[in-house]
C-alpha cells in the first residue's frame, strides 16, 4: 500500500511542522508516564513494606503446622502430633523447594516471667537461632545484649516487658510454662538481650529463648514444634508457592497444613487487593488527563490544517484516508513520548529504588491493620506496571487522535477553500 | 468510693434480712433451715476451723495423666497451703492461697513467684480448677444468694437441691451454681457449675464417705468438665484432722518456701 506509506510520512512531517508543540505535547504525555510508573512503584513499596512487616517480623509467608493446630494453638498439637517429627529431614525437605529462600521451627508456650517481686504472664517463643535470622527479623532487631546460646539458660524478653519485670541484661529471670506432661516446667535464665520491635503486643509479652531449652522445660522431644515459618522468592505469590509446597509435602507419615501470609493475615491481604485496585484507578486519571491535553493540541492541529485538508479532499482522497493520517500522527507521537518516558523514568526508578527518601526525620511511622509502616518512601520494581502503563500512553494518544481525526474528516472541502 | 459504701450497705441489710428471716423460722415450728444456713453448715462441716491432710490429686485429660500426692493445710476459708509430696520431679512445689492471692513456690529455682491477675483464670496444678475457683470457693455464700429449689427423695434418700445465684455486683465467674445435699447427714452429692448463659459448664460429685478424725466427710471428690467428659480431676483424701493448733503467721511466704 504505497499511498499508506505517504499518509505515514504526512503525518510524521506534520509533527515536524511545529515541533515545539510536538515537544510540549510529547512531554505531557511522557511525565504522565514517569507519574504513573513512580506512583505505582510507590504505593508498591509500601505494600511490600507492609507485608514484609507483617510478615518478616516474626509470621513468615508461609507457616506450616499439624492440621489440628489452627485455630486453638493448643500446644499439644505439634507438628507430626505427639511423637513429634524428624526436624532436620522436614526443613530439607521443605527447603528443597526452589520457591523457599528459608524455613525456621518455632515452639510456643505459655507462661510466667518472674524476677524479684515482679511477675508477667508471657509468650515463650522456641527458636533456632540461626535459622530464625534468615525468616524473621525479630533477632535483628536488639536494642541491647546479643543473641542466646542454646544450654546455656539465656532468654531475650521484649523492652517492655524488661521494663515491667525491671530486668537489665544480665539479671536472673524465673520461667515458668505449662509442659506437655501437665506439669510446671520451671528454671532460672539469664537475660542476655533485649529486644525492641516497635510493636507494643510483641515488645511486652514475648520471651525468646532456643528451641531445645523450651522444648526441655516444656517436657517435649527435641522433635517437637509447633510450627515451620518459611521465607518464599516472591511475597505476592505466596498463595501459589503455599499450595505447590503443600503438595510437596504430601505422602509424608503425618499430615501438614501450609498457610501462606494472606490466610494468616486476611486483613492485610485485603487491604493490599484494595490498594492495587487504587493503583489502576490513579493510572487511569492520569492517563485520562494526559487524553484531553492531547486531544486538544491534535484538535487544534488539524484545524489549522482546514485548508490543506480540504484541498486533498478535492484532489480525491477519501474522508477515511484523511483521518488516517491524524491518526497516525497519534501513533507516531505515542511512540516518540513512549521511548522520551522510557528514557527518563528508568533511571529515575533505579535511583529511587536504590536510595529512598527516608523521611523518618519528617514524620513518624505508623501503624496499618497491625503491621508497621516506616515513613520511606521505596520505590518496588515491578514487571508489569511499566508495560501496562506502556500500553495505556499509547493508546492514550491514539485515543486522544480519534476525535480530531474523525473532524478532520468531516472538513467540507467547498467551503474550507472558501473560506466560510 | 461510693460503690464500696453502697455494696456494704448492701450487705448489711441482707444481713437484716436474713436475721429477720431466720428469726422467722426459728419461730416456725416446722424444721425449716434457711438454705444459708445449711449450705454454711455443710461448708463448715467440711472445712472445720482448721485441717491438715494428706490427699492424692489423679488428673486426667486428653493428653496426659498424672498423679500428684500433696499435704494439705487450711485456716478458715481464706488460707490454705498445698504442697506436692510425690512426684520426686515435682516434689516440693508448693501453693499459697491466701485471701485474694496465690502464690507458687519452684523448689527448682528456689524462688515464690504471685500468680499474676492474668493467670488467676488458668489451671492450678494442671487440674481442672483454676486459681481463681479455689480461691473464689472460700467466698460462695458471700456472692451467691440461696433458694431451696427441691426438697424429697432422689434415689430412695432424702435430699435437698439448693440453687445458688450471684449477687449483682459479686465478682464471680459462674451463672449458677447447684448443689445436692443428703438430708440425713448433709453431706453433699453433687455440685453442678453453670455459665450465664445456663449451660453446665463443670460437675463435682463427693464420694467414699467416712469417718475422718471424727468427722463424716466425702473423701472423695470428682471434677468433670461438661465439655471434656472424657477428662477429670479427682481428689482422694487419704488423712485429715480438723481444728489443729494453726494460726495465720503459718500462711506465710516463709513457711511455702520452707524446704521439707
Amino acid at each position: 500500500m504505497a499511498s499508506d506509506a505517504v499518509w505515514w510520512k504526512v503525518a510524521w512531517r506534520n509533527l515536524l511542522r511545529n515541533r515545539a508543540r510536538t515537544l510540549i505535547t510529547a512531554s505531557g504525555l511522557a511525565f504522565g508516564y514517569l507519574a504513573a510508573v513512580v506512583l505505582v512503584g510507590l504505593m508498591d513499596g509500601m505494600m511490600a513494606e507492609l507485608i514484609e512487616n507483617g510478615t518478616r517480623l516474626m509470621m513468615g509467608q508461609v507457616q506450616v503446622h499439624s492440621p489440628e493446630y489452627r485455630p486453638e494453638r493448643n500446644m499439644h498439637h505439634t507438628v507430626g502430633g505427639y511423637d513429634g517429627v524428624d526436624l532436620e529431614a522436614l526443613l530439607a525437605r521443605i527447603e528443597s523447594d526452589p520457591d523457599v529462600t528459608a524455613a525456621a521451627p518455632r515452639l510456643y508456650g505459655g507462661g510466667l516471667l518472674s524476677s524479684g517481686e515482679e511477675t508477667r504472664a508471657g509468650l515463650l517463643f522456641g527458636i533456632d537461632v540461626d535459622r530464625e535470622q534468615r525468616v524473621g527479623t525479630l533477632l535483628s532487631q536488639l536494642s541491647e545484649g546479643r543473641l542466646p546460646e542454646a544450654g546455656q539458660y539465656e532468654i531475650l524478653v521484649g523492652l517492655e516487658m524488661a521494663r515491667q519485670l525491671g530486668l537489665e541484661v544480665g539479671a536472673e529471670v524465673v520461667v515458668v510454662v505449662g509442659a506437655s506432661d501437665g506439669s510446671m516446667g520451671n528454671d532460672l535464665f539469664t537475660l542476655v538481650g533485649v529486644f525492641e520491635t516497635g510493636t507494643p503486643a510483641i515488645d511486652a509479652n514475648y520471651a525468646v529463648l532456643p528451641l531445645p531449652d523450651l522444648q526441655y522445660l516444656m517436657a517435649m522431644d527435641p522433635g517437637r514444634v509447633h510450627e515451620i515459618a518459611l521465607t518464599v522468592t516472591r511475597a505476592r505469590d505466596t498463595p501459589l508457592i503455599a499450595s505447590s509446597l503443600a503438595a510437596n509435602l504430601e505422602g509424608s507419615d503425618y499430615a501438614v497444613e501450609v498457610t501462606p501470609w494472606t490466610e494468616l493475615r486476611p486483613e492485610l491481604a485485603e487491604m493490599l487487593g484494595l490498594m492495587d485496585a487504587v493503583n489502576y484507578f490513579i493510572a487511569a486519571i492520569i492517563f485520562a488527563m494526559a487524553i484531553f491535553g492531547v486531544a486538544n493540541t491534535m484538535l487544534i492541529g488539524t484545524f489549522e490544517r482546514r485548508r490543506e485538508f480540504a484541498v486533498v479532499r478535492a484532489l480525491g482522497t477519501s474522508p477515511m484516508g484523511v483521518g488516517r493520517t491524524v491518526v497516525y500522527e497519534g501513533v507516531i507521537l505515542g511512540t516518540i513520548s513512549l521511548i522520551a518516558g522510557a528514557l527518563i523514568t528508568w533511571p529515575i526508578v533505579v535511583w529511587w529504588h536504590n536510595s529512598p527518601p527516608d523521611l523518618t526525620s519528617l514524620i513518624g511511622g505508623f501503624s496499618m491493620v497491625g503491621s508497621q509502616w516506616r515513613p520511606i518512601l521505596r520505590i518496588e520494581y515491578s514487571y508489569d506496571t511499566p508495560v501496562i502503563c506502556a500500553v495505556a500512553l499509547f493508546l492514550t494518544a491514539v485515543f486522544a487522535a480519534v476525535y480530531p481525526a474523525w473532524k478532520a474528516t468531516r472538513v467540507p472541502p467547498a467551503d474550507a477553500l472558501a473560506d466560510r | 468510693m461510693d460503690r464500696v459504701s453502697r455494696s456494704r450497705l448492701l450487705r448489711v441489710s441482707l444481713t437484716t434480712a436474713a436475721a429477720l428471716l431466720l428469726s422467722a423460722a426459728a419461730a416456725a415450728p416446722l424444721t425449716a433451715q434457711t438454705a444459708r444456713e445449711i449450705i454454711d453448715k455443710v461448708d463448715r462441716m467440711m472445712r472445720g476451723e482448721s485441717s491438715h491432710g494428706r490427699m492424692t490429686v489423679d488428673i486426667t485429660t486428653e493428653h496426659w495423666s498424672r498423679s500428684l500426692d500433696m499435704e494439705v493445710w487450711s485456716l478458715g476459708a481464706e488460707h490454705s497451703l498445698v504442697r506436692v509430696e510425690s512426684p520426686a520431679r515435682e516434689a516440693g512445689t508448693a501453693t499459697l492461697f491466701a485471701g485474694d492471692e496465690v502464690w507458687n513456690y519452684l523448689p527448682r529455682v528456689d524462688r515464690t513467684i504471685k500468680v499474676p491477675p492474668a493467670l488467676m483464670m488458668g489451671s492450678w496444678m494442671g487440674s481442672h480448677l483454676t486459681n481463681d475457683d479455689i480461691v473464689k470457693e472460700s467466698r460462695i455464700v458471700d456472692d451467691y444468694d440461696f433458694e431451696i429449689s427441691f426438697e424429697g427423695e432422689v434415689d430412695g434418700v432424702e435430699v435437698y437441691e439448693f440453687t445458688m445465684t450471684p449477687r449483682p455486683e459479686a465478682p464471680v465467674v459462674w451463672g449458677r451454681v447447684e448443689e445436692q445435699v443428703r438430708k440425713h447427714d448433709l453431706m453433699p452429692t453433687w455440685v453442678r457449675y453453670y455459665d450465664d448463659e445456663g449451660t453446665l459448664v463443670r460437675t463435682m460429685t463427693f464420694s467414699d464417705y467416712k469417718m475422718m478424725s471424727g468427722r463424716l466427710v466425702p473423701a472423695v471428690f470428682h471434677i468433670i468438665p461438661a465439655d471434656k467428659p472424657e477428662e477429670k480431676t479427682s481428689m482422694t483424701y487419704h488423712e485429715l484432722e480438723f481444728d489443729i493448733d494453726l494460726d495465720e503467721s503459718f500462711f506465710s511466704l516463709r513457711t511455702l518456701r520452707a524446704r521439707r
